[in-house]
Parts: C-alpha cells; sequence; structure tokens
C-alpha cells in the first residue's frame, strides 16, 4: 500500500516537475538536427530582435541570416507554381530577384513588432523528405502563437522551406494569392512581375517618410 | 434565372494544370463571393474598422482582453456541446470546467482563470463537428459582413446560434440588454483582435481575396484535424 502510494506520488511528482520544465530542456530534442536548427536561427533572430539597434541596423544583421538559412530560392519557385514552367528563363532569374525583396521586406518590416520575443521549441515530425519543427512564440501583451518551421536538407544543408502559423502554410498561401492574380490578370507571368515591382516601389517611398 | 446563376457560378477550366488550381481554390460561386468580398471590405473600411481603431485607442489592454475572455466564456456552452457532438470526452470536459470555472472564479467569465489552472482554451464549433463527422466543407463562401465561410461552415453557424443558451434563458430586459451589449462587444473585440492581419493582407496581397480565401479554408482543415488528432484519455494520465 506505501508502495502503492508512494509510487503514484513519485509519478505525480515527475508529472509536475515535467511539465514544469520549458520542452527546451529535454536532451534528447537536442539531438535532432532540424530542431537543434531551428533553435539556433530563433536564437540569433530573436537577439537581434530584442536588441537596442536601429530598424535599419537590425535589418542589416537580419539579411545575412536569411540569406544562409532561407532557402529563399525554393519557396519563389513554389510561390510561382505552375506558372514557373511557363517563365521564360530570363522571367525566372528577374522573378527571383524580386521575390528575393519582397520575402525579405516582409520579413524585416515586422521585426519592430516582435520586441520582448521569445520561443520554446516543440517536438519534431517528418513531413514528406522534410521535417516539420514546432515552435511556440511568446509575445508580450498578446497570446502565445504556435508555429511549424519546416526545414528542408535538399540542398545539402538545413535550411527554412516554409511556416505554418495557425494551420496555414506560408508558401501555399502565397502561392494561391500569386495564381489568382496571374489568373484574373491575363495570364501572363510578366503582369505579376509588374506588380511585384510596383509592390517594391510603394515599400520603398513610406519607408522614406 | 439562368444567366443570374451562371455569372455568379466561375467556370470551370479545360487545361489540367487551371483545373487542379480550380480544385484547390475550392471557389465555384467565386464570382459572387468576390461581389460580397468587396461589399465587405467598403462598408468595413467606413464603419467596423475605424470604430475598431477608436476602441483600440480608448480602451487599454488589459480590459480588451477582459471582455475577449468573457466574450470566449459566454460561447464555452456552445463549444462543450460541439465536443460532445465531436466524440471527444476529453475536450468537452475541459470546456465544462473552463465554463465553470471562469463564470466563477473568473468574475462572470472576465478573467480566464482556467487557463491558469491547466485549462487552456480550445475552439469549436458545429462547422468542425461536422468536419470531423466527415462532412466535406463544400464549396467556398465569403459572406457579407461576416467573412469566409463554407456551405458546411455557414450551416454549422446556423447550429451554433441554436446551441447558445442565451437562447432559451426567460425572456426579459436583462437579458436583452447583455445580448446586446454582448454582441455588439463581441464584433468590435472580435474585429479589433484582427486589425492589423487585415490590414497586413490587405497592403501585401497582390490578391488579398485569394489569400484569405486560401489561408481560411487551410485554418479549417487544420483545426478539424487537430480535434480528430487528440486522443487524450478522459481520466487523467496519472490514473492509468
Amino acid at each position: 500500500m506505501t508502495i502503492r502510494a508512494s509510487r503514484r506520488s513519485f509519478v505525480l511528482g515527475t508529472a509536475a516537475a515535467a511539465a514544469l520544465l520549458p520542452v527546451a530542456a529535454f536532451p534528447a530534442l537536442a539531438a535532432q538536427p532540424a530542431a537543434e536548427f531551428v533553435r539556433s536561427l530563433g536564437n540569433r533572430l530573436v537577439a537581434i530582435v530584442n536588441s537596442n539597434l536601429s530598424p535599419d541596423e537590425k535589418k542589416a544583421h537580419v539579411l545575412p541570416i536569411l540569406q544562409s538559412d532561407v532557402d529563399v530560392d525554393a519557396i519563389g519557385r513554389y510561390c510561382l507554381g505552375r506558372y514557373w514552367r511557363m517563365a521564360t528563363p530570363e522571367q525566372q532569374t528577374e522573378y527571383l530577384s524580386l521575390f528575393h525583396q519582397v520575402l525579405v521586406n516582409a520579413i524585416t518590416d515586422k521585426l519592430g513588432d516582435y520586441r520582448g520575443v521569445s520561443f520554446t521549441i516543440g517536438t519534431t515530425t517528418p513531413q514528406g523528405e522534410d521535417q516539420a519543427v514546432a515552435a511556440v512564440l511568446h509575445r508580450p501583451q498578446q497570446p502565445d502563437a504556435a508555429m511549424q518551421w519546416i526545414v528542408s536538407t535538399q540542398s545539402g544543408s538545413p535550411k527554412i522551406v516554409d511556416v505554418i502559423g495557425e494551420g496555414a502554410s506560408l508558401r501555399l498561401t502565397q502561392r494561391q494569392d500569386y495564381s489568382a492574380y496571374i489568373q484574373r490578370n491575363g495570364g501572363q507571368v510578366a503582369t505579376l512581375l509588374a506588380a511585384l515591382k510596383r509592390q517594391l516601389a510603394h515599400h520603398q517611398t513610406p519607408s522614406a517618410n | 434565372m439562368l444567366t443570374a446563376c451562371s455569372s455568379m457560378v466561375a467556370p470551370k477550366p479545360k487545361d489540367p494544370e487551371a483545373l487542379a488550381e480550380y480544385n484547390e481554390a475550392n471557389d465555384r460561386f467565386e464570382p459572387l463571393n468576390r461581389k460580397m468580398y468587396d461589399l465587405s471590405v467598403k462598408v468595413d473600411k467606413y464603419s467596423m474598422r475605424p470604430v475598431a481603431k477608436a476602441y483600440v485607442w480608448a480602451v487599454p489592454v488589459p480590459v480588451r482582453k477582459s471582455i475577449g475572455n468573457m466574450v470566449r466564456t459566454m460561447n464555452e456552452p456552445s463549444v462543450f456541446f460541439n465536443d460532445v457532438g465531436a466524440g471527444k470526452p476529453r475536450r468537452a470536459g475541459d470546456a465544462f470546467v473552463r465554463w465553470c470555472i471562469n463564470m466563477v472564479a473568473g468574475v462572470g467569465g472576465f478573467i480566464d482563470v482556467a487557463k491558469y489552472a491547466g485549462y487552456p482554451h480550445h475552439d469549436n464549433d458545429a462547422g468542425l463537428t461536422l468536419a470531423t463527422w466527415g462532412v466535406e466543407s463544400g464549396p467556398y463562401l465569403f459572406l457579407p459582413m461576416m467573412g469566409p465561410s463554407s456551405i458546411r461552415d455557414g450551416i454549422g453557424y446556423g447550429i451554433d446560434q441554436g446551441l447558445s443558451p442565451w437562447n432559451y434563458v426567460p425572456r426579459g430586459y436583462g437579458l436583452l440588454t447583455f445580448n446586446w451589449a454582448y454582441n455588439i462587444m463581441g464584433v468590435i473585440n472580435a474585429r479589433a483582435d484582427h486589425l492589423d492581419d487585415l490590414d497586413q493582407v490587405q497592403r501585401d496581397a497582390l490578391d488579398p481575396y485569394a489569400t484569405i480565401r486560401s489561408a481560411y479554408q487551410q485554418q479549417r482543415k487544420a483545426l478539424a484535424q487537430a480535434i480528430k488528432d487528440d486522443h487524450r484519455a478522459t481520466v487523467p494520465d496519472w490514473y492509468n
């Protein structure tokens, strides 16, 4: 009876202790390369976001991290969907260059909103050939946001190819945005390129104020 | 009548890749939906958006949070019935406990005490319950002033109205006042929660309508899947 009772209290105690520990503390998870990659990337980004640097300095610090850890070309190709094959090689090159700038703007615009942010890494699950690393973003004054980082190793080294927030894949949403736009504006890749250029021009105007 | 109908339905493309895209978008009534969307955005621009902006400006964060908590707690019975309907007793138990704790210790739902007691909020509605029963979403719908939906979720919305206990409380001025205040505050609060998201979509998306359609359908799928995948036992873990 005593043994049973003590066993139960041991189990309860362990469960309580486990609940109090952040998931990040488990050594087993640290062994997973994808989770470790996301943790390292997240730590570097959070350090920049929470620093006292000016917005432009933050952007300058984030750029090399995005270039090395995010597979922007792969995301760009995915987002163009079936129109990638319809595009001429010149259009493909121009599109990727525009897409780089659009994506960088989209990410760096948000840096200011995330001051005081921290994150916890959760479990890693395989998703096709990629790994999905769950993470919870803790923001001050705002509810926690659950997200999944999709890590691909197809290019030789681990790289982010997608982020899933509240169940929606960013690259899929972007692809459906682009394809709807192309389809409703004559079905030509050129119209998308023109729209992206307009978007970038617009982006530069307000930031100059 | 036929011409009126055909102008509301998007023609099916013949090219196989375009057809795959058409099927992925799941938006048969696109022409009608886009009209409803444009109308909603226009009305929102001059009504709900400024109201929500003023609300955010005037009401401090803790008060907005409390109102959000209250609206959420008042919806808990509907979540409970849907959890039961989806055959998920653990989730139903969570919703029930949340309702009890928050109505008493949380002063009528204004403080989310249950969250700190280990019962975080989870969403459920009749659209999702139907999804767990295997009911397909049906074509996408954009309902004027209400936002993205589908045939299934639209029916679900009607069922949820029936599941809300406030419709069965004896009528009286107290209830009438509460209902109006609750609904108006709920709508303003919900719109305020999405101020930044919606502004961002309008600013960054090339086709905001398609972006909202895509995000909504993905999110609903993920929510339904999360309910289906919740196999936690009804009894606490330590009991087994």
